[in-house]
């Protein structure tokens, strides 16, 4: 099967994947396929009178949300997949920062954030009750970014009754231990945006990042003969961040073989 | 009306701050009648000027009035470098006069007065616009107080789109002052992004800059400044200083002499004739074979209708910076000196009046 991934550049200054966007659109098409089989609910959107468009997804996750400022909360976060009840979150008062975007601050040192074990859930506090988990209905977009030759994930989030999440609320809902990684700048994180097709506000997570964690995974897939959907494998590394569940079975369909030879210890 | 205010010297008064002014103030330079002698006024008045005159007066001009490019588009080589540092000069300081009302029905204590102001060009709504909020602030219950919104003839405006790119696409052909309504509810957060601290511009704006050196240089220039490098542009525009800016900014806009220019141009085509909120892509400034590109070439490409085959009427004005520069400009010089602090090339397809 044909190399489904980039094309590495051969200036001798840098090696880096870039990814065509007909290349991006052949990714797409296998995921597709596959989604269908998987039952997993992606579909393509192409925009009026032209060749674009982007992947699409909706799903329902039930959790609850904390809309205050305050995001320097702590708590346990199971896998959101297993996950129906809600989860238990312990919400310490702490003074409202001035600026209440989590995006703007570099203040590591004003974020105190204790991962509770599951285990700790008894003895914890829950603050919160069972009843206050919401459903919420969440949407994904996969777009083509040109500037940066790499896929983007936007997405939104509402309530049943159709009121939008804040990005505060929907800051809220990601793991405190991605929380920490997603700000040490304000440019590798989650901020509102503009989606470029349809004009309306989105998060999204920024692309600028994307080239630098692909490398290594392209890298090692060519070097080992393997072929690899750049779009599925970018997905896989970046759904987690936002609660979208990517199913192992996507990897297992592909290449059974590939899986029985990489089970060795490095 | 405004070739006669430029006869009158009226806009030589304003310094280009963003200093408020009163109805009685507008309306007195609006009614102002020319001086004895019109002929000789006009041309004192500097390029700047005529620039920040806009609307019917810079819907004619060439972009030769501007400098450099006439000469380029002539000749093919280089520009006059004095007007060009003009042209830069000119971008920045463009600026829209602009009457700021409150939605009539917001409720108030007693009644609100408008609030006049000169907004740059180059910069964001709600980046400019305190005073315009603390005005208001005065006749509004602190109750009734939720995050403020800009709207033009029932348009929401979008803060995170450059000033004169809002007023070009929405406005342009339309009579001085430039009529916005302010609200302080309902926010429509289906249509337009929160914007609740300078940070999120900032955040923005430095996005913007980010994404157009990764077109123009694979995000090399961008990525070996330091944090300091980054703040200077943004204290440069957020405090409307030229100097500042252009000093970090020019990296910027280097590039190897052998390439002939960027690798991609950094744009934007704007229109509102349909719900696509803009047209992004990948363009060379120049082909292949070493031809030099022209915004007429990437029109061509991206907006095949914005220009009218040989024989037809010219439906659209294609508008940057509030004038329709030739399409024989080359792409490159245009990315140089009319892209905005951003480092895009905003370009405005507005249908030609009808009147």
């Amino acid at each position: 099967m044909e190399n489904a991934a980039g094309r590495r550049t051969t200036r001798k200054e840098e090696m880096s994947w870039c990814m065509l966007e007909e290349t991006f659109h052949s990714c797409c098409q296998l995921l597709l396929q596959q989604s269908e089989q998987l039952k997993d609910g992606w579909s393509w959107e192409s925009v009026q009178d032209s060749q674009e468009g982007f992947l699409r997804k909706t799903a329902l996750r039930s959790l609850v949300i904390n809309s205050s400022p305050v995001w320097d909360q702590v708590g346990s976060i199971s896998d959101s997949r297993s996950h129906t009840s809600c989860h238990s979150w312990l919400n310490q008062p702490q003074q409202e920062k001035e600026q209440s975007l989590p995006v703007a601050s570099n203040d590591a040192d004003s974020i105190t954030v204790d991962i509770v074990d599951d285990d700790d859930e008894d003895d914890g506090v829950c603050m919160v009750s069972e009843d206050s988990s919401q459903v919420l209905k969440y949407e994904y977009h996969i777009l083509y970014s040109c500037s940066y030759s790499t896929p983007v994930l936007y997405f939104r989030a509402f309530t049943l009754e159709g009121r939008s999440l804040s990005l505060e609320e929907v800051w809220s809902s990601i793991h405190p231990n991605f929380r920490l990684r997603l700000q040490d700048s304000p440019l590798h994180t989650i901020s509102q945006q503009e989606h470029p097709l349809l004009g309306q506000p989105f998060f999204m997570l920024h692309p600028c990042r994307t080239e630098e964690f692909m490398r290594p995974v392209m890298q090692a897939a060519q070097d080992q003969h393997r072929p690899v959907n750049y779009v599925l494998t970018w997905l896989s590394v970046v759904a987690p961040l936002v609660g979208l569940d990517v199913p192992l079975k996507y990897f297992i369909q592909l290449h059974p073989e590939v899986l029985i030879r990489n089970t060795e210890p490095n | 009306m405004c070739r006669r205010l430029a006869a009158s010297g009226v806009f030589r008064r304003f310094s280009g701050d963003s200093r408020g002014m009163t109805a009685s103030t507008v309306a007195g330079l609006l009614s102002s009648e020319p001086t004895a002698k019109p002929r000789q006024e006009l041309r004192s008045l500097t390029r700047r000027e005529l620039v920040a005159v806009l609307p019917a007066a810079r819907r004619c001009l060439p972009l030769d009035l501007l400098g450099g490019a006439r000469s380029l588009c002539a000749t093919g080589s280089g520009s006059n470098m004095a007007d060009d540092k003009d042209v830069l000069r000119d971008v920045w300081f463009g600026r829209i006069p602009t009457c700021f009302t409150l939605n009539q029905d917001e409720a108030t204590e007693r009644e609100a007065e408008p609030y006049y102001l000169l907004l740059p060009r180059v910069s964001y709504l709600t980046l400019v616009t305190d005073k315009v909020k603390k005005h208001f602030l005065k006749v509004i219950k602190a109750d009734d107080v939720e995050e403020m919104w800009f709207e033009y003839e029932g348009t929401p405006l979008k803060w995170h789109y450059p000033i004169g790119v809002l007023f070009d696409l929405h406005a342009t052909n339309t009579v001085l002052p430039w009529s916005i309504t302010v609200h302080f509810k309902t926010f429509p957060d289906g249509d337009l992004l929160h914007c609740q601290s300078n940070s999120v511009i900032e955040a923005h704006f430095m996005s913007s800059i980010k994404e157009a050196d990764a077109l123009k240089h694979k995000s090399q220039v961008v990525n070996d400044m330091q944090k300091k490098d980054h703040k200077q542009l943004w204290m440069g525009l957020q405090n409307d200083k030229f100097d500042q800016f252009w000093a970090m900014n020019r990296k910027l806009m280097e590039y190897p002499t052998e390439e002939g220019g960027f690798r991609y141009i950094p744009f934007r085509i704007y229109q509102t004739m349909s719900d696509r909120p803009f047209i992004q892509k990948l363009f060379r400034p120049v082909s292949p074979e070493g031809n030099v590109h022209t915004l007429g070439n990437l029109l061509k490409e991206m907006y095949p209708s914005a220009i009218p085959n040989d024989g037809e009427p010219k439906r659209f004005q294609v508008v940057i910076h509030g004038i329709e520069p030739l399409l024989e400009t080359p792409l490159q010089w245009l990315s140089e000196h009319l892209s905005h602090p951003d480092n895009f090339l905003h370009i405005c397809v507005i249908p030609v009046p009808t009147d």
